[in-house]
């Protein structure tokens, strides 16, 4: 964990850097006309680390925070998967509610849960506790559908947006990397007025 | 965020499924690229009479914390050269 935590980094330069590495290294245009995703390319990545079930490619166990970026080849495979081949958890904690829906990596929806359909109410909703039920039933159902690693994407700060997380664990879903996805506007529009309390 | 490619920034592996380490440092990580404050700042709209307020306290403060860690840091400072050395 120590040497984790030395580890300083800024996810713009981390953008940045990966870009220009990439693009040295691969000579092609990773980007589409609107900066689509480019989803069926190789990967590589210069540290790696290797799931129990997946086969061991170096002796020494390296790990790194950074994601397989799409256009490098990667050793890297969860379940005989690429990193891009996974499945998807959406996951957006709003202040009111936490809604989780699974897709897999070619947009089709597969599981869609929130803590409504748990069966809480109102205030209950919008809870951690809500949202953990809400991740494993999710995961109940993805493991019902022959789904095991995953990758999660979180929108949003709410309350549930960590035991949503730990719920899709606890159910027996195994989350390969968390993505933070939250809207933020570049000063687009107006919200609501401030509250005074 | 439709127009990025996806899973490129703000994402973080998780290390031997300890989804606990993997939170804590995507947390930091956009803890210090300001983006948490800035989406509960944009909760509610700031007047821009405020906004100009906030940024005068946050900058005299960091003038202030800054210059309080210097002084801290020269007092607690012991292992200087000795200055009668040689006299």
């Amino acid at each position: 964990m120590f040497k984790f935590n030395c580890v300083l980094f800024n996810s713009a330069s981390i953008v940045c850097r990966q870009f220009v590495a990439s693009l040295n290294g691969n000579g092609t245009s990773l980007v589409g006309s609107r900066g689509t995703p480019l989803q069926r390319t190789l990967f590589s990545s210069a540290v790696r680390h290797q799931e129990a079930e997946a086969s061991e490619t170096k002796s020494g166990k390296e790990f790194s925070f950074y994601p397989p970026m799409p256009g490098q080849d990667s050793a890297l495979s969860w379940g005989g998967k690429k990193f891009d081949e996974l499945p998807i958890v959406h996951i957006k904690a709003t202040y009111n509610n936490t809604h989780i829906q699974l897709i897999d990596s070619t947009g089709q929806p597969m599981v869609r849960t929130s803590c409504g359909t748990e069966g809480f109410k109102n205030i209950k909703k919008s809870t951690p506790i809500a949202s953990q039920t809400a991740g494993i039933s999710a995961a109940a159902k993805a493991t019902a559908k022959g789904v095991t690693f995953v990758r999660v994407v979180v929108k949003g700060l709410g309350p549930g947006r960590l035991s949503a997380i730990k719920g899709l664990a606890m159910g027996g879903l195994e989350v390969v990397s968390i993505t933070d996805n939250t809207p933020v506007p570049h000063n687009g529009c107006r919200p609501r007025k401030a509250r005074r309390m | 965020m439709s127009r990025h490619l996806r899973f490129i920034a703000r994402t973080v592996m998780v290390p031997d499924g300890n989804i606990d380490a993997a939170y804590k440092a995507l947390n930091r990580v956009l803890t210090q690229d300001g983006i948490i404050d800035t989406v509960k700042r944009k909760r509610y709209y700031e007047k821009p009479c405020r906004e100009r307020q906030r940024k005068n306290f946050e900058r005299c403060r960091r003038i202030y914390h800054s210059e309080m860690a210097r002084k801290l840091a020269f007092i607690s400072k012991t292992d200087r050269e000795d200055p009668w050395l040689g006299c």
